[in-house]
């Protein structure tokens, strides 16, 4: 009985402190989530896809005209660049 | 004629064939090392892990190859080639590598050092986002409820006559966490760690059995289909982020000091957990430590570690009924952990408008991600569109806090 006892215990104080902890940690981010917004920058949003899109795909074609001329002794062309 | 009879009898001796038949129960061995590895390599289940840990078990199997792990009795003594009887704590590691082997070179430098298990938990901490987390922070606390295996197999363990610090080593298996299982198992009962990092291990590659198992038994379909997306639509976050990059800067700091303050034997795995993150978080600055805790040293731990831990797995070591024992007392304390998870939210979901889907209590457990990868198969089973892989990890990453923090309790009181 008196492991029983002492294994009851164990077991109050072990799930205690986790809650307790998790809960610090749940409230305390909260926390800090409200001093952050109050007091960093706002995150810079990612630039549109489509306003460096078209330099990222050039920069691209150019690899691959490059890649194909050095392949095929510059006899090779691309054509068509496709998109799956 | 005798001459060749006894060039055969030496060949026949030099082989593991003559150990097989003086020992039969190695067999048993194989078997369950070859079970191990077509569940790593076919079934897929956590082949990381399960692949070398099988491995280890295969090799260890071998007498005359020294690849098995000794184990010293509870005083720590072991017995020498020349029957001498030695403290192993006092031999010196070269010691140990040429009476032993090896593989006891390397389980005693890095295992049961304990120098492995904050090393990965580094590792999982830099390939561990706690973006998930700090977006659905009120389902962090179903972290703590599926710490409650851990506990009542603690319970159930003393009342079979186990010792406070083994019953303490065979609950934390309840934790999902091999490095926090192995860890605490070193400070408690060392004699116990073979047995008790296979059985978690092992569980923990059973996540995608052992998950669905407990669901099926404590959920209803209609539970099962709590839609989380919709209910966050109809019952909105006020939070909002404007800067998630700082936030996550700071969160891993504040963890740590929060933690250090309040259970300081927890630390060594959630100081290394944190620090882990914060390199990933802190970005190009610290790409390189990142990198390296995330990749190579990450995958030499866990190449070492699945190799020591299997190599504990040694006939002598493990066919016996205390093993059998931890085997089953793992298995009682994962399912309850995720049973108590579940109960958990059937709970909050009595009391609340905004209602949770149970499998977010299934991973409260640790096992991240793959709990949280098998709970989302479950719901898109039911429903295709009901996706919970965000909401899952959640509690699951705050399971890995969760259960750090128990094995830091554990070790204070009885440690």
């Amino acid at each position: 009985m008196s492991n029983l006892g002492f294994g009851l215990q164990l077991m109050l104080i072990g799930m205690l402190t986790v809650f307790v902890i998790l809960l610090i940690v749940i409230f305390g981010s909260r926390l800090l989530i409200a001093v952050i917004n109050r007091i960093a920058p706002a995150e810079q949003a990612p630039a549109k896809a489509s306003s460096g899109g078209a330099s990222a795909g050039s920069d691209v074609d150019a690899v691959l005209r490059e890649a194909v001329a050095a392949l095929t002794g510059g006899r090779g062309h691309i054509v068509k660049v496709t998109k799956l | 004629m005798n001459g060749f009879a006894d060039i055969f009898r030496k060949l026949f001796d030099m082989t593991a064939f003559s150990n097989l038949v003086d020992d039969p129960s190695i067999l048993i061995m194989y078997l369950i090392a070859f079970g191990l590895l077509y569940l790593g390599i076919v079934k897929k289940y956590e082949p990381l892990l399960l692949v070398p840990i099988a491995f280890g078990v295969l090799i260890a199997n071998f007498p005359g190859g020294e690849m098995g792990v000794v184990q010293a009795d509870s005083a720590g003594y072991v017995t020498l080639a020349d029957g001498t009887r030695e403290i192993i704590w006092d031999m010196p590691l070269h010691k140990i590598a040429h009476e032993f082997g090896i593989m006891n070179y390397l389980y005693y430098a890095l295992i049961k050092s304990g120098l492995l298990p904050p090393i990965i938990f580094m590792g999982v901490g830099a390939m561990t986002d706690f973006g998930p987390m700090l977006r659905n922070l009120k389902l962090a606390i179903f972290g703590a409820a599926a710490q409650f295996g851990i506990f009542a197999v603690l319970i159930i363990s003393l009342l079979l006559g186990f010792t406070p610090q083994e019953a303490a080593s065979l609950g934390i298996i309840g934790g999902a966490d091999g490095p926090t299982a192995i860890f605490t198992t070193i400070k408690l009962a060392p004699h116990l760690l073979g047995p008790i990092a296979i059985a978690a291990y092992s569980y923990m590659a059973l996540v995608p059995v052992i998950i669905p198992l407990v669901v099926k038994l404590t959920c209803s379909e209609k539970e099962l289909l709590i839609n989380m997306k919709e209910q966050d639509r109809l019952y909105p976050d006020k939070m909002e982020f404007k800067n998630m990059r700082v936030v996550k800067i700071v969160f891993p700091i504040a963890v740590t000091t929060i933690v250090a303050l309040f259970v300081p034997s927890a630390v060594p795995l959630v100081g290394m957990l944190m620090f882990g993150n914060l390199i990933k978080e802190i970005g190009a600055d610290t790409n390189r430590l990142f990198q390296t805790a995330s990749n190579g040293l990450m995958n030499a731990a866990t190449i070492f570690l699945g190799l020591c831990v299997g190599a504990t797995m040694t006939s002598e070591a493990f066919l016996n009924w205390t093993t059998l024992g931890i085997v089953f007392g793992g298995f009682c304390a994962f399912a309850l952990s995720i049973a108590s998870g579940i109960f958990m939210v059937k709970i909050w979901n009595l009391f609340a408008k905004k209602k949770i889907n149970p499998l977010v209590g299934a991973t409260g457990l640790s096992a991240v991600p793959m709990a949280s990868r098998v709970c989302n198969g479950i719901s898109t089973k039911y429903d295709p569109k009901n996706h919970v892989l965000n909401y899952c990890m959640a509690s699951n990453i705050a399971g890995v806090i969760g259960s750090a923090v128990a094995a830091g309790v554990l070790i204070s009181f009885l440690g």
